[in-house]
């Protein structure tokens, strides 16, 4: 398996994941660089360009994402789960429409959105995958609850392009802009049947706490239930709307003509943002560790 | 014996060993290695010690745990918006090529050796076990600040950390003194500041 530095080094410079996350970047304050290549970043922490530091630091990132207890891959495995989960089920959507017909352009405009309560599911599942992510990671840092806290915030101010994503992707685009009150009603109505249909579930379930469909419900309920006390501060603080999501994206992407749940189905189906965000996130705290411990 | 029946034992033992290896598959975190170094995760010191050893913040400051993992935490330190440092604690006994560095150390704090690595980052061998260093981000830190933050850490009560048990395989079966359980003994104020040397851990 490859290592996180070198899946790092791997990602895109400039395709569609990387337009539509330059779109997203437009609406957060201090925007985002499409960082892709691993020396640059070490050098970046270690404010060196030696290139022999250079080379310690990686052997060094590379030999913890490699040691299973570290949790770094670990973490990028939850992003995979996810993301391979969303592509399916967004690619399945526009393969029922485009199937049968020839006129492809079209009918992309007229993709059908997945029912409200899957989408909310999945948005849980997500909610789930970046707070397990985040304590594989980076441990339960400090000793007390508040320097917990106080690193979350941290982590996620670092995160805020990601989290904007995240926020205008899956949850203001497919469910509307009062996405947010809504989302724990949507969340009561789902059954363990809705929860087994999600492949991301099944690469999950080991990850969450607690055993069989029913606690992994009520703890995706509850994480959603953290997740939007800040979520709603964070979109009243941006004032993000549906709206503003889809001219963000128009001015990297080009005009789009159909409904804001029809480009919610289609950013599912050809962007892996939240698979890019994560390997960068998930390198840049590597990073900082190995270049403490060389 | 004849031809098929031995070609059918070897095929049920192949079959065997492939569905044992495939049951094994979801355990694999479990199983012995998977740890930095192979070192085993007993004998790290885990970084919820090293937590109350950060430098206290100056006003104006604030310093934000990042990570934590056995043999290793992190802080940031920042300044309003901006990171100023990273500071952290790493246990060495995973990266022995991180102690070695220090053998050639010209410089000294407290009497443990001191290394520069790059322009931004300091690092200093506390009791020959414990790494603490200092890098500058963002606009950087002179060496002389590096230093100072260095030593604002708790050096002496670093050194004073006991650290993890050996791991039990070492007793021979049958005549072993008592187990020792690893209860984090509590050593008092006056003796964790004379800089009591800490007990090496044995290779």
């Amino acid at each position: 398996m490859s290592t996180i530095l070198e899946r790092l080094d791997r990602l895109p410079k400039r395709n569609l994941t990387v337009l539509a996350l330059k779109g997203v970047s437009t609406l957060v304050p201090g925007g985002w660089r499409n960082l892709t290549s691993a020396d640059e970043l070490i050098a970046d922490v270690m404010g060196s360009s030696d290139p022999e530091l250079i080379a310690q630091v990686r052997a060094r990132a590379d030999t913890l994402s490699r040691a299973r207890h570290e949790g770094y891959s670990r973490a990028m495995s939850l992003y995979d789960a996810v993301n391979r989960s969303q592509k399916a089920a967004g690619g399945l959507r526009v393969l029922a429409n485009v199937a049968g017909a020839l006129p492809l352009v079209k009918q992309m405009a007229q993709l059908t959105p997945a029912s409200e309560t899957l989408q909310a599911v999945d948005l849980s599942l997500k909610v789930a995958a970046e707070m397990l992510a985040f304590t594989q990671v980076n441990g339960l840092p400090g000793n007390s609850f508040g320097d917990f806290a106080a690193s979350l915030r941290e982590y996620t101010g670092e995160a805020s392009v990601r989290m904007a994503a995240m926020v205008c992707f899956d949850a203001l685009l497919p469910l509307g802009d009062d996405a947010l009150q809504r989302l724990d009603g949507l969340l009561g109505r789902v059954g363990q049947k809705d929860l087994r249909q999600l492949p991301a579930y099944a690469g999950m379930a080991s990850l969450i706490p607690g055993r069989g469909d029913e606690a992994h419900l009520s703890f995706l309920r509850q994480g959603v239930d953290t997740w939007l006390g800040w979520a709603g501060g964070f979109t009243s603080g941006l004032a993000l709307t549906g709206q503003k999501a889809v001219r963000a994206l128009e001015s990297t992407l080009g005009p789009w003509q159909g409904g804001f749940d029809q480009l919610a189905t289609f950013l599912d189906a050809f962007t892996d943002t939240y698979q890019h965000t994560g390997v960068q996130a998930i390198a840049r705290r590597l990073v900082e560790r190995a270049a403490a411990e060389i | 014996m004849s031809r098929t029946l031995r070609w059918v034992l070897g095929l049920v033992l192949v079959a065997g060993l492939l569905l044992g290896a495939l049951l094994f598959l979801p355990f694999s975190s479990w199983l012995p290695g998977g740890t930095v170094a192979n070192v085993p995760t007993g004998e790290v010191v885990n970084g919820t010690a090293f937590n109350r050893l950060f430098p206290k913040p100056q006003a104006g400051e604030d310093l934000i745990f990042t990570q934590e993992k056995r043999g290793f935490s992190q802080a940031r330190l920042k300044e309003g918006d901006s990171t100023k440092a990273l500071l952290s604690i790493s246990d060495v006994i995973t990266a022995p090529e991180a102690r070695e560095k220090f053998s050639g150390a010209s410089q000294q704090l407290r009497s443990w050796p001191l290394v520069e690595q790059g322009p931004q980052a300091s690092a200093l061998l506390v009791a020959d076990r414990f790494q603490v260093k200092v890098i500058g981000q963002g606009t950087g830190l002179d060496q002389q600040k590096r230093h100072e933050l260095i030593e604002a850490f708790d050096l002496p009560g670093l050194a004073a950390l006991n650290p993890a048990a050996k791991s039990r395989r070492a007793l021979p079966a049958g005549q072993g003194q008592p187990v020792r359980v690893p209860v984090p003994d509590r050593q008092p104020k006056e003796a964790a500041d004379l800089n009591t040397p800490v007990l090496e851990p044995a290779a």
